[in-house]
């Protein structure tokens, strides 16, 4: 009875086996997944579930303004140190946002514990530089930047041109300037 | 007088065989090298070699030229003469199996009466090489790669044989041409149909003989590195590179003629038949290497002991017993 079973066992087996290689050779056939970075770039709706860098959001009542209310306790449980905020002097808004993307683990520590609400993950993807010091960025001028360029585009920045690569690389501005400018190399080139 | 003239023109033949040989080696290597990338990144839907020329197609060129601009690394109290002698022995042997192939129904470099006792004899030499390599290299994941080659090809290679004695049996030759041809031309009756049991053995072994996934234990790299040719770079590297191709070739070249009618076929017998079959089995060890996880050791043992031999030897006795009464 036992050796009936066992080779009961077995054939189910072999019949996963097939079930197996019939799965990939379909997959041989399909088309392909992957996107050919420099001459291709991702659709848009398959970024809304990509966990970018931070950005800060935008606020509920004030859509120019940021949310957050300079408490430091993102940077404070950020594992990183990658968080540096600078209260003004005035009001509680932070003047300095200052965020060292290659020190961030992407862990989310910051956008749990903060109390407003204030920052977000975004959908930025096309992120590269040839410099640490590019890398380092200003939230708040970012966000300037997305509040410039448009009402609300709810999820992150720069979610309309997701087709132009260029345009999702950090822009030669804020501290990126002094790295020289060299955050956003020509993907062609 | 007339004796040497023919001896002469024969050794000459031979000579000839064996360049075309190396060169199909070569030719299948460098073709395989691109198809199994390929065929890796179609499974996974990816698009596999891509830069370097139209398609990628000039990737297994800029392969080797890397692998020849290598330095020859050879790491500190290595058996120095065995060192360099495995990967010669892992290449040459294969070089006399790919004779008594047939090909096609005049093209066979060596007609010999009895092909498969020479390609089973000589088979086991490459696991000679692996251990060789392995020991040699006074590496721990080497050695421990070439027991598991050891420990895989010993078991493996006597299921292998019952079930090609099933269709020597069948057929009463050992002789290639003879089992080829006594397939006749129409598919349904060929050997995997005749003996369906036999061409599943042969094909769970032949890719177990060959080391290829999911039976790659002696080089399983998440574990031992890459087993018994850790230690080897460059041309050492390049020589095993080659000979595992060029079993895969050997082994499916064998399937072929064993199982797939050889060079007969529907239409126009020829080698052609031969080389489509073959590749189509080389094909299919490619696609499941992309298929299946790697089997454990105790697995790979237990298929083999439990399974494959028990299995084989009943093909063999019920072979027998239906050509008895026949
Ligand atoms: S995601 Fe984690 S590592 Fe990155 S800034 Fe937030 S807390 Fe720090
Ligand atoms: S936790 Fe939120 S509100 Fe507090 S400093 Fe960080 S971003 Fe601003």
């Amino acid at each position: 009875m036992k050796m009936l079973s066992a080779i009961w066992d077995n054939l189910k087996g072999l019949y996963s086996l097939l079930v197996g290689m019939c799965i990939t050779g379909r997959y041989f056939f399909q088309p392909l997944k992957t996107v050919h970075f420099p001459r291709d770039v991702v659709e848009p709706e398959n970024l809304a579930s990509y966990r970018g860098p931070l950005e800060l959001a935008r606020g509920k009542t004030d859509e120019s303004k940021t949310r957050c209310i300079s408490c430091q306790m993102c940077a404070k449980g950020c594992p990183g140190n990658c968080i540096t905020v600078v209260k003004s002097k005035e009001g509680k808004n932070p003047v300095t946002w200052l965020y060292d993307f290659t020190l961030c683990c992407l862990c989310g520590a910051c956008v749990e514990v903060c109390p407003t609400a204030a920052i977000q993950f975004s959908h930025r993807l096309y992120l590269v530089s040839t410099s640490r010091e590019a890398l380092v960025l200003d939230l708040l001028k970012d966000l300037e930047e997305r509040v410039a360029a448009g009402p609300l585009p709810a999820a992150g920045a720069g979610t309309p041109d997701a087709k132009k690569p260029e345009a999702r690389m950090p822009d030669a501005g804020g501290p990126q300037k002094a790295a020289g400018g060299s955050a956003a190399p020509d993907p062609e080139g | 007088m007339e004796l040497s003239k023919i001896s002469v023109l024969s050794l000459v033949e031979l000579v000839v065989a064996c360049l075309l040989v190396i060169a199909l080696m070569v030719a299948n290597a460098i073709v395989m090298v691109y198809a199994e990338r390929k065929g890796a990144g179609f499974i996974q839907r990816r698009p596999g070699p891509y830069e370097v020329g139209p398609w990628g197609i000039l990737q297994p060129v800029a392969d080797s030229m890397k692998l020849l601009a290598k330095q020859l690394f050879v790491p500190a109290n290595v058996d120095f003469l065995l060192y360099f002698l495995a990967p010669v022995l892992a290449f040459l042997p294969v070089l006399l199996l790919f004779l008594p192939i047939p090909f096609g129904p005049y093209l066979t470099a060596l007609k010999v009466p009895d092909g498969v006792v020479l390609i089973l004899a000589f088979a086991g030499f490459g696991l000679l090489a692996n251990l060789l390599a392995g020991y040699s290299s006074n590496n721990k994941y080497g050695i421990l790669g070439a027991g598991r080659a050891v420990a895989q090809g010993v078991a493996y290679e006597i299921p292998m044989i019952l079930a090609l004695l099933a269709v020597v049996f069948q057929t009463g030759s050992m002789n290639l041409s003879d089992i080829a041809e006594a397939q006749g031309s129409a598919p349904w009756r060929w050997n995997f149909l005749c003996q369906p049991l036999a061409f599943f053995i042969y094909l769970v072994t032949l890719v177990a003989e060959t080391n290829r996934a999911p039976f790659d234990l002696p080089e399983g790299e998440s574990e031992l590195t890459a087993g018994f040719h850790t230690e080897y770079s460059g041309m050492g590297f390049a020589l095993f590179f080659l000979s595992e191709y060029a079993n895969m070739l050997l082994v499916s070249f064998v399937c072929a003629t064993f199982f797939l009618g050889g060079y007969k076929g529907p239409i126009l017998d020829g080698f052609w038949w031969t080389f489509i079959k073959a590749y189509a089995v080389m094909a299919f060890i490619v696609w499941i290497r992309w298929t299946f996880p790697r089997v454990r050791f105790d697995q790979l043992l237990n298929i083999n002991w439990k399974w494959l031999l028990p299995l084989s030897i009943l093909n063999l006795w019920i072979t027998a017993v239906i050509i008895k009464l026949v």
